[in-house]
């Protein structure tokens, strides 16, 4: 599930905020950059990046499939979005313990301890994203600039 | 949101659904096929495919950013996974008159009609789906042999 959040009155250097995320995927070992998309919406500018996972998991569900970041807007007024997709993420249902997998691949996602779980890189990103945020912003960064929006 | 579909008794040949999925994403206009991956997990073979939106949009909120197909299993038993993405989808919201744009891009939902919203390929690709599964499926379908989650 994306996570969209608007940050205002921060005068953020929005090209320096994506080229580091753009960084921050590259150095992810298991994710690989498909495309950039940079331009121009009715006057608002547009920046958007998707890594996909490299190789075949080793466990599908829940597994990190694919991340998209994209910025848009001015250094007042701007939007980020966040998503994270996930193998078959809508068939682990939490159990008594740990969760539990509907349909023919449990095995699967038990299997697999080492994996990279997509509900973890978006929190990882989420926290990244924040210090980048503070670093790239010309004015003092607070929750109250800050609104959330998640469906 | 993703869905997932549970297909069951239907000695489908999932070579061949695969590859005609693989050819609706890649004669849609706005999109570019990026990666297949192909193999077995644990032992159960399994195929995805990504294709991205190869152009800056016209219009942004909601307009089809990525699709994802995923098919994995053998062909009595076999999983579809459906994932379309849509650039700020979460901030429309219904309204009265249609539909209310939050945040700094509000202009630029209502300008575009020619976007390919995600919301419609999605729909466009389920029934189109339903018809290659029943294409590639040696034995009769019938809904009681698929389970959405």
């Amino acid at each position: 599930m994306p996570f969209v959040r608007r940050y205002k009155d921060l005068s953020t250097d929005l090209d320096g905020l994506y080229a580091d995320i753009v960084r921050e995927l590259q150095q992810e070992k298991d994710l690989e950059i498909v495309k950039e998309t940079n331009g121009v919406i009715n006057d608002v500018g547009i920046r958007s990046v998707t890594a996909i996972r490299a190789t075949v998991p080793r466990a599908v569900t829940g597994t990190l499939r694919e991340v998209t970041v994209t910025v848009a807007g001015e250094p007042d007024d701007w939007l980020l979005e966040l998503h994270t997709g996930a193998w078959f993420g809508n068939m682990v249902l939490p159990g008594a313990g740990g969760f539990l997998v509907a349909g023919p691949f449990g095995s699967a996602a038990a299997a697999g301890t080492t994996t990279l779980l997509a509900v973890t890189y978006g929190r990882k990103l989420k926290n990244r994203i924040k210090e980048l945020v503070k670093k790239h912003s010309g004015k003092k960064y607070t929750e109250e600039k800050i609104e959330t929006f998640i469906s | 949101m993703p869905y997932v579909k549970r297909y069951k008794d239907l000695n489908t040949d999932l070579d061949a659904v695969y590859d005609d999925i693989k050819y609706e994403l890649q004669t849609g206009k706005e999109l570019n096929v990026v990666k297949e991956q192909d193999g077995t997990v644990n032992g159960v073979p399994f195929r995805s495919i990504f294709a991205v939106r190869e152009s800056v949009p016209k219009v942004l909120t909601g307009t089809l950013r990525e699709a994802t197909v995923t098919i994995t299993g053998v062909a009595d038993d076999w999983l579809l996974e459906v994932h379309t993405g849509a650039w700020f989808n979460n901030l429309i919201t219904p309204a009265t008159g249609g539909l209310i744009v939050a945040g700094p891009l509000g202009g630029l939902a209502a300008s575009g009609t020619a976007a390919v919203y995600a919301v419609k390929f999605e729909r466009d690709l389920k029934n189109r789906i339903k018809e290659v599964v029943r294409k590639h499926s040696k034995k009769p379908y019938s809904e009681d042999k698929v389970e959405t989650f």
